[in-house]
């Protein structure tokens, strides 16, 4: 079942429950009910993103197009979770133990999900910058026959483009350069700048950690409060950590050393999560193949890129001018160059969509904010 | 200089070995190419022999390259006559003298030779993508061959050089060497601008205007980049273009004292410095919009000839740094609760941020961040509007048990009032907030009031004037409240007369105030302060005034002596506790006070004198009219004007903008 479909139909029930609710007060077993679906449905969502039924159209694993829907899954989860949580008598539900304390942990992730957004934003740049030199490259050698003059124009451009993915790389390992840190106090203008094109949030800042500490306190309800309300917020919290850790892994962020060490606490016998693991599994084998490597990172399409920037490379170093056409190179440019159009295709849409999950996230705290402090007020005693 | 004639092709560039439509390989003029005779002539003697037989040589590539742009057949090798074959040793030559020159002053030490060497280079960018064209034998494929690696080669040499005049960052750590090196010939060629005099000065400090680039270096940059454009070398040069103008900015953003946020530091700041930083943004932002954005704009412009090329760089450049100016206010909406002082610093981003929207709506390039750029201003928007809110509940919940003594104006009321007068100053910013809001909300109990009147009065349909009278409303019914605290109906009155006529004087005293609440709010408040005046006047003086009647003083037709002592004696009483109480009580308005004892001695004094005229002989001068007759009238008069002054010395109004929300 798409998965909008399904969305509209879960909200659709709520909205219809909400009702009842106000009705009848407290009605514990549809409550279980609505959590079992929204489980049941975020479970459905990741298995289709890790292995897709027939019918659907394969989307290579960390590819603009797969990150596109994992970006969506987060946007729709996140509507039912917060259906869920707001449902009924909202301010009530969220001022009372366990929300209380969980959502405000969930806000204090989402804020760190949101650096993460901007810092992954910024990586974009970087894609981008990496896709226009390879387009240089692949459009230089679709020449026929290749000529001495584009061979040179191709394996300068794709020097640049090994340069640039592996400085971004380094940048991402040991942060030497005297980056500037977050604040904005008024200082003299910084002479001593980095080579890497795009600069990211501060010079200490690292995705990885920002990462972990997301995770960090990241655990599962026990006892009486795993069939409640606390569930769906652990659930969440999940999602947004794993999304965050993907997004993290497919596109150049500053400083990723250790990314792979995230840890996600799940029980096994929750089978929610399980599609989730195995896409952290999947995703973290292709990670400890990129740190043997060096890479930039693990988005499909750069990877690509990169593995058909060193063959040509290879081809351009070797080059001698015969008049003939080297059908492998040629097939290797084409290839390219498609991967370079897929990029242009893909690359706004997702940049977009990362926009668009920020503000959610934005939206989403000042509602949960506001809920807090309404609930707040009504819990506290008159005066 | 020649059009570029196939600069834009929707974000891609030229691919050789691609067939051209013929409306591009046609628009090859050879009249356009005709060597500058004007320039070749200006070479020195002894070059001239030389000079004539260059100019035949050119003639014949220019013939070369207008026979292989007409032919029809294009299956047929053409023939390369043996001039071309010089012809690429001479550019290949050049290329070769200009390699050996300083980055960043490559050009501009001899115009005339410049100009022969970009002619050239555009040739040869014909050449190759003329002959491209072609099906070529082995022999001519060689020619082609050696064509495209020189004009590789000539490529490299300018796109290093577009490189070296635009890096910013190592012409401005170089500045002293660029000193010792530009040549002599761009100091006495042109006059020494400010910007200019940077370099020529010591110490080598950048003083010149962002950004940074002479007039000179941007006119050499136009004219690689049209030379590497003509030759399908776009990309490269647009790939240079955009990460080193990126850096720029990035630094000139640095330099303004702007740098990226962290959304989680920023949200856990203290309130002082986050205010601070608003002022940096808006700042920012302002400098951005009239001058950061304009000036890149038209640097863009005036190296990329192509409008659309100089378009769309400018608007990805435009995007990355819009995208990171607004992470600011959403950084902002993050915090938890803001005090309703804090107003005021949102609808200053609110008013900026439209600035930057309508900067954003007249440039095509950057329409694409208009709905990011709606949505965070909305969204301030909306918190502008949960703070204004949060006035109204914090008079709400304004319940104390205690009355303020001496019926003084009450804290709430001055902090309310100041906030309005001061929120008012933003009212149309505040009638947009509000409008916006309600418009989301979608709810239909907002909507303004009175919109069916439309009696010409256009504030009655205001959004901001119905919330405001909302908090005025909520102020009265509180004030109203708060006056049932005092035990005595008289101090209520002076309390509703104190705070009535503060917002009054309040609404008077600013002139937008008064437009937003309207005539008819003060005529209803000035008709209020009259009610209460009057039933100050009954409650406080009735009494007194009945111990002044002429009736029930007689007996038997005689005016008995001892009730005539009793009213003398109640009066005495009653007006000194009224003397003693009502000292005591505040009216801070100077007018207000007068008012009031002028109307409490025109009620008092007349029937004092006259109750004194007409009955003091009836007691015994001497010890009796001593004992009785304590005041004349004129006493009483002075007493009067000591009413209402407080215990303590009253401090003179505050004038400027007090919200301190004292309780």
């Amino acid at each position: 079942m798409p998965a909008t479909d399904y969305h509209a139909s879960f909200l659709g029930r709520l909205s219809i429950r909400r009702n009842q609710v106000i009705a009848m007060d407290g009605n514990h077993e549809q409550e279980l009910e609505d959590l079992e679906l929204f489980s049941k449905h975020v479970s459905e969502c990741f298995t289709e993103l890790l292995s897709p039924p027939d019918d659907v159209p394969f989307d290579t694993l960390l590819s603009i197009p797969w990150l596109r829907k994992l970006l969506d899954v987060f946007l729709c989860c996140e509507a039912e979770f917060k259906a869920i949580i707001m449902m009924g008598n909202d301010s009530f539900q969220i001022s009372k133990p366990p929300l209380d304390r969980l959502i405000p942990d969930l806000l204090d992730r989402s804020v760190k999900a949101l650096d993460i957004c901007n810092a992954v934003t910024n990586g974009l740049d970087s894609v981008r910058h990496y896709q226009k030199l390879a387009e240089i490259a692949a459009s230089a050698l679709e020449q026929k026959p290749i000529g001495d003059g584009q061979a040179r124009r191709a394996k300068k451009a794709l020097n640049s483009l090994m340069l640039a993915m592996s400085i971004d790389d380094k940048d991402c390992s040991a942060v030497k350069t005297t980056e500037r840190s977050w604040s904005f106090s008024r200082r003299g203008v910084n002479k001593d700048r980095s080579p890497g094109h795009f600069r990211q949030v501060a010079k200490s800042w690292s995705a990885a950690k920002q990462i972990q500490t997301m995770a960090c306190n990241l655990v599962p309800p026990r006892g009486a409060e795993a069939s409640g309300l606390a569930s769906p917020v652990y659930i969440m919290s999940v999602i947004m950590v794993f999304v965050m850790w993907a997004l993290v892994a497919a596109i150049p962020c500053q400083d990723r050393n250790g990314l792979l060490a995230t840890h996600f606490p799940v029980p096994k016998q929750l089978n929610w999560d399980q599609s989730i693991i195995g896409l952290h599994e999947k995703i973290g084998e292709e990670w400890k193949k990129k740190e043997k490597k060096g890479a930039a990172g693990l988005l499909a399409e750069m990877q690509k890129m990169e593995k058909l920037g060193h063959n040509l490379m290879e081809f351009t170093e070797s080059f001698q001018f015969h008049g003939e056409t080297d059908e492998k190179a040629a097939a290797h440019a084409a290839e390219l160059a498609e991967t370079c159009r897929r990029m242009e295709e893909g690359l706004l849409p997702l940049q977009v969509k990362i926009r668009e999950v920020f503000h959610r996230i934005v939206r989403t705290r000042t509602e949960f904010l506001h809920a807090l402090d309404q609930g707040g007020k009504s819990s506290a005693p008159l005066v | 200089m020649e059009k570029i004639l196939n600069a834009e092709k929707s974000g891609s560039f030229p691919r050789f070995g691609r067939r051209r439509s013929k409306l591009e390989t046609s628009s090859f003029k050879l009249e356009n190419f005709k060597p500058k005779e004007a320039d070749e002539n200006q070479i020195t003697r002894s070059n001239l022999e030389h000079g004539v037989k260059r100019d035949h040589m050119l003639e014949q590539v220019d013939q070369f390259i207008e026979n292989l742009a007409s032919a029809r057949d294009k299956s047929i090798t053409p023939e390369i006559p043996d001039l071309v074959e010089q012809f690429l040793k001479m550019v290949d030559y050049r290329i070769g003298t200009y390699e050996m020159r300083e980055a960043s002053v490559m050009f501009g030490q001899n115009q005339e030779e410049d100009s022969m060497f970009f002619e050239a280079v555009n040739r040869l960018s014909k050449i190759v993508s003329n002959l491209d064209e072609f099906i070529l034998d082995s022999e001519t494929n060689g020619c082609f061959n050696r064509a495209g690696s020189i004009l590789h080669h000539a490529m490299s040499l300018l796109e290093n050089e577009f490189v070296a005049l635009l890096d910013v960052w190592k012409r401005s750590c170089n500045v002293n060497i660029m000193d010792s090196k530009t040549p002599k010939i761009m100091d006495s060629k042109t006059p020494k601008t400010p910007k200019q005099s940077v370099f020529d000065s010591n110490p080598p400090e950048m003083e010149i205007e962002f950004p940074y680039f002479t007039s000179e270096s941007i006119s050499v940059m136009n004219r690689v980049a049209t030379a590497m454009i003509f030759a399908g070398y776009q990309p490269e040069c647009c790939v240079a273009y955009t990460s080193l103008r990126l850096k720029a900015l990035d630094a000139e953003f640095c330099n303004q004292g702007y740098e990226n946020i962290n959304m989680e530091e920023f949200q856990r700041m203290e309130w002082a410095s986050q205010e601070r930083e608003i002022e940096n943004w808006i700042h920012i932002v302002n400098y951005c919009t009239a001058n950061l954005f304009p000036v890149e704009r038209q640097l863009c412009n005036s190296i990329f000839e192509h409008a659309s090329t100089a378009q769309r760089l400018f608007g990805d450049l435009a995007t990355s740094l819009t995208i990171k100016l607004l992470n600011f206010p959403n950084a902002l909406l993050l915090i938890k609760q803001y005090s309703t002082e804090k107003l005021f610093k949102f609808l200053d981003i609110y008013e900026t941020l439209c600035e930057l929207i309508s900067g954003i709506g007249n440039d095509l390039s950057a329409k694409d961040l208009i709905p990011d750029t709606s949505i965070t201003q909305r969204r301030i928007g909306e918190a502008a509007v949960s703070i204004f809110c949060e006035l109204e509940n914090s008079i709400k919940s304004d319940n104390g048990r205690i009355p303020v003594a001496n019926g003084a104006v009450h804290p709430l009321t001055r902090y309310t009032m100041n906030y309005l007068k001061y929120a008012c100053e933003y009212k149309d910013t505040l009638e947009q907030v509000f409008r916006q809001h309600n418009e989301t909300e979608g709810s239909t109990e907002q909507e303004p009031k009175n919109a069916t009147e439309g009696n010409g009065e256009s504030i009655s349909t205001s959004h901001f004037a119905t919330q405001l009278r909302l908090v005025m409303d909520l102020l009265d019914a509180n004030i109203d409240m708060k006056s049932n605290l005092y035990k005595e109906p008289s101090l209520r009155y002076i309390f509703l007369m104190n705070n009535g006529r503060y917002m009054l004087q309040k609404v008077k005293s600013s002139t937008d105030i008064f437009k937003v609440t309207g005539d008819d709010w003060s005529r209803k408040r000035s008709s209020d302060l009259r009610q209460y005046h009057k039933n100050y006047q009954r409650e406080t003086w009735s009494k007194v005034l009945q111990c002044m009647s002429h009736e029930g003083l007689q007996v038997n037709g005689k005016v008995s002596k001892s009730i005539l002592k009793e009213r003398f004696k109640s009066f005495n009483a009653m007006f000194d506790e009224i003397h003693k109480t009502q000292c005591g009580w505040m009216v801070s308005d100077e007018q207000l006070k007068s008012e009031l004892r002028v109307s409490i001695s025109a009620v008092v004094i007349p029937a004092y004198r006259s109750f004194l005229g007409r009955f003091s002989s009836h007691l015994d001068t001497g010890k009796q009219q001593q004992k009785y007759i304590k005041y004349q009238a004129e006493e009483i008069e002075g007493l009067i004007d000591e009413l209402f002054e407080g215990t303590v010395t009253s401090m003179g109004r505050r004038r400027h903008i007090h919200l301190s929300h004292g309780k």
